[in-house]
């Protein structure tokens, strides 16, 4: 299933100038563990993407993605322990699961699958994270506005 | 709502980077004061926060500092000492997420305004949230007497704990009392254990361990600190305290069959001694072969052979006992590898094919050959060993166990000094001899002349048939050499019982049928349920001297987590069930890595002191009856807002 249902064709010199509005989901044992460690290592990151931080990304419920949609968010970023790596044993395993229903969800309401990014960053990738994070950014910056939709 | 924010300047660091004063001002309501405090983690800064959280009795505080993962105690702390509930504190982490990573000014101002203007938000919802206290037992049951519980027990005992041992056999002891010599010292594996079975049963803190043999768990409740255990008791028809040890019952009993002790070598009665020398010395009926109890026959030879009035009771049936205890450790041991399901091999079809542990005792001086190994006559024994059986196999065990080359090099050198002029040949495969003194014993049989080693790829190049002359015959790459003795060095295994045991208590088990460790590398001595610690084989092959520092580590794990006179605290961040809403669907049972979700019909209940807040229920109540303390869907979502207004 394609993600293109809402996808707007957007000039490019909006694109460019576009700061989308990233809110980012960090598992505390892992993936926060990493922002922190980008964050001592002083690696620059956009700052359009702001964490919230929770235990587990088991905690992570599709209302929360909803949620940030509804508030304007242009992007969702989902960041947990490696598989395997699970502070909690195989929580972040239940998330990969649930990240399929997420996407499904928002392809019914015409939100692109691409917004909705899960990645693992564990401890140690303070650099991983930075990167991620840029990345992200530029995806969600090609894909547009999600109001524009 | 009147919430506080306090700034931390972090001795300028974060402070110059961005314009905290338009932070301050764009807050609006969502600040009642804002306050810069130079460097809120100090002394000065802490008791600054402290004074004026008394001074101006806000709602809520934010803090604004670092990570929460360094300071999140310290500004809890500093808000409890000002009489706040520290749940009403939310920490904002402007210094590795904003002002570190941010070079352009005006954008770290901004992403400082969300983050704050979020965690604001976050905190109005939060709720007080109190630390409970739980009473405990302080006991400690340890389950299996082997190397590890026996460490273990001992350990637990002199720190002042009582301990109920629980051992499936009737004496104590474990694989051990099986070795004529232990590797890598060639120590004699009954001496070693001899001054820790003496501190068991006559030693300073005796009294304060219950020990129970032939027995086993059947059941368990509760959780850590007030666990309550069902064990059944086999009778063992011989009273320990009455009997003197004499042995006239033995010889008079009808009923001789295999000794298991001896792995089916040389015989045994129905009532016998497991072990001559074994603890306690006295010994138990076998009520499967004994002829009154299994055949309602009315033999009573023992009995009437008996110096000690009352010493014998036929007639004393099992039992089901309950103990209450704190914390369990588990040292159940391991098992060798079923040898003979390589049948290209020869267990149990070709005469002089035996496995590592049948070796172990016929070379043993206390054995059913007293120690001696078959050779033909006037000859010293040829002896084959076969390494990595069943090892390092996908269709078997594809692990090393890494201690059976040690019993190999082990047992090569006991034979050659039984039969000097014995030749042995090593069939390995790869070769485990790590450890500061293992590598003599492999070097001296590298060394011998009489030692050869032949190098296989697969097991299957091996085939162990009888030769024309009745000897074991091993062909290997179309050679085909006569032997005296195979020893087959089978893999370690996960005990027989372990798989029942870990269904009874619930926990869980790693693809191989070991108990799994809370962590392999960091938390190797915790099993995955809360108050359930692992030692020895029953966690990963091991050896004897390992087993025992682990037996020494559960229970210092044990006794660390409960301390007399000190109550559990039951962490506040946790989930929780309103029963009101709970629709008994049970997913949140099914998801719940910790077992820590029960049943109590017709809802869900959370047991406090196994959950440990990880939210993975909490997302996956269809009913929204399911909360997650400090992390509720209300909270999250005011954060969300934050973020994005």
């Amino acid at each position: 299933m394609s993600g293109t249902g809402g996808r707007q064709v957007v000039d490019q010199s909006v694109a460019s100038a576009f700061t989308p509005r990233i809110v980012a989901f960090l598992c505390n044992w892992c993936s926060y563990a990493g922002s922190d460690k980008a964050g001592a290592s002083q690696l620059v990151q956009p700052s359009s993407v702001v964490s919230i931080r929770l235990m587990c990304t088991g905690r992570m419920d599709p209302q929360f993605v909803v949620k940030a949609f509804d508030e304007g968010a242009d992007g969702v970023l989902i960041l947990g322990c490696h598989p395997g790596d699970c502070h909690y044993k195989e929580q972040n395993y239940r998330m990969i699961q649930r990240h399929r229903l997420f996407v499904r969800l928002l392809e019914a309401q015409s939100i692109e699958a691409e917004r909705c990014r899960l990645e693992f960053v564990s401890a140690s990738e303070g650099e991983k994270f930075a990167r991620v994070v840029a990345e992200t950014v530029e995806i969600i910056r090609k894909l547009g506005p999600r109001m524009a939709a | 709502m009147k919430t506080g924010v306090y700034w931390c300047r972090c001795g300028g660091i974060v402070s110059d980077r961005l314009d905290v004063a338009a932070v301050a001002q764009q807050l609006g309501p969502d600040a009642a004061y804002f306050k810069e405090v130079e460097l809120a983690c100090s002394d000065e800064g802490r008791s600054f926060i402290a004074q004026d959280i008394t001074s101006e009795r806000p709602d809520r505080v934010v803090v604004a500092a670092c990570s929460p993962r360094e300071h999140e105690g310290t500004f809890r702390a500093a808000a409890a000492a000002a009489g706040l509930n520290p749940f009403l504190v939310q920490l904002v982490n402007v210094r590795e997420h904003v002002a570190w990573v941010t070079p352009d000014r005006e954008e770290a101002t901004t992403k400082a305004l969300h983050l704050v203007r979020a965690a604001s938000r976050r905190v109005a919802a939060q709720v007080p949230l109190e630390r409970r206290m739980l009473d405990v037992s302080t006991d400690v049951m340890v389950v299996g007497a082997g190397p590890a519980g026996l460490r273990a027990a001992l350990t637990l005992a002199e720190a002042g704990r009582k301990v109920v041992l629980v051992e499936r056999d009737a004496i104590v002891g474990g694989m051990p009392l099986r070795y004529e010599d232990v590797f890598p010292r060639m120590e004699c594996g009954p001496c070693l254990l001899e001054p820790l079975i003496g501190e068991l049963f006559h030693g300073a803190h005796a009294e304060r361990i219950e020990v129970l043999l032939l027995s086993e768990v059947i059941g368990l409740k509760g959780s850590l600190g007030r666990f309550t255990a069902s064990i059944r008791l086999q009778p063992r028809h011989v009273s320990v305290s009455a009997c003197i040890g004499c042995g006239e019952c033995i010889p008079v009993c009808p009923v001789q069959y295999p000794n298991s002790f001896n792995y089916g070598q040389g015989e045994r009665k129905a009532i016998d001694l497991v072990y001559i020398g074994g603890q306690p010395n006295a010994p138990h009926v076998d009520a499967v072969r004994c002829l009154r109890l299994s055949g309602g026959s009315d033999c009573h030879a023992c009995r009437d052979a008996c110096q000690v009035e009352g010493a014998i009771d036929l007639d004393e049936v099992e039992r089901v006992e309950e103990r209450t205890v704190g914390a369990i450790v588990l040292a159940v041991g391991g098992a060798l590898f079923d040898v003979g399901r390589l049948a290209g091999l020869g267990h149990g079809t070709v005469p002089g094919v035996v496995s590592s542990l049948e070796a172990e005792r016929m070379v043993a001086s206390d054995g059913p050959t007293q120690g001696a190994v078959p050779s033909l006559p006037d000859r010293p024994p040829d002896v084959a060993i076969v390494h990595c059986v069943g090892s390092l196999d996908d269709r078997y065990r594809p692990y090393c166990s890494g201690v059976c080359c040690m019993s190999a090099f082990k047992l090569n050198r006991l034979i050659a000094h039984r039969a000097p002029g014995a030749t042995f040949t090593h069939y390995t495969r790869s070769l485990a001899v790590a450890g500061k003194h293992e590598w003599d014993l492999y070097r001296q049989a590298r060394e011998d002349p009489n030692t050869g080693f032949v190098g296989y790829g697969t097991v299957d190049e091996l085939a162990v048939d009888t030769s024309a002359s009745g000897r074991p015959a091993v062909t290997f790459r179309g050679a085909t050499h006569e032997h005296d003795l195979v020893v087959l060095m089978g893999a370690t295994v996960p005990s027989p019982g372990a798989g029942d045991l870990a269904r009874i208590l619930d926990v869980p088990v790693d693809r191989h049928g070991f108990f799994e460790e809370a962590h392999g590398t960091v938390d190797a001595t915790r099993s995955k349920l809360r108050g359930v610690y692992l030692a020895g084989v029953c966690a990963g092959p091991m050896d004897i001297g390992r087993s025992m520092t682990q037996g020494a580590a559960a229970a210092g794990a044990a006794l660390s987590a409960l301390v007399p006179g000190r109550q559990l605290e039951i962490e506040p961040v946790r989930a929780q069930v309103d029963p009101a809403r709970c629709s008994g669907c049970r997913s949140c049972i099914g998801v719940c890595p910790y077992q820590a979700i029960g049943w109590v019909d017709p809802v869900a209940e959370v047991n406090p002191t196994l959950c440990v807040g990880c939210g993975t229920c909490v997302a996956t109540c269809p009913s929204g009856a399911m909360t997650g303390l400090n992390f509720t869907d209300e909270q999250i979502f005011a954060e969300i807002s934050g973020i994005l207004s």
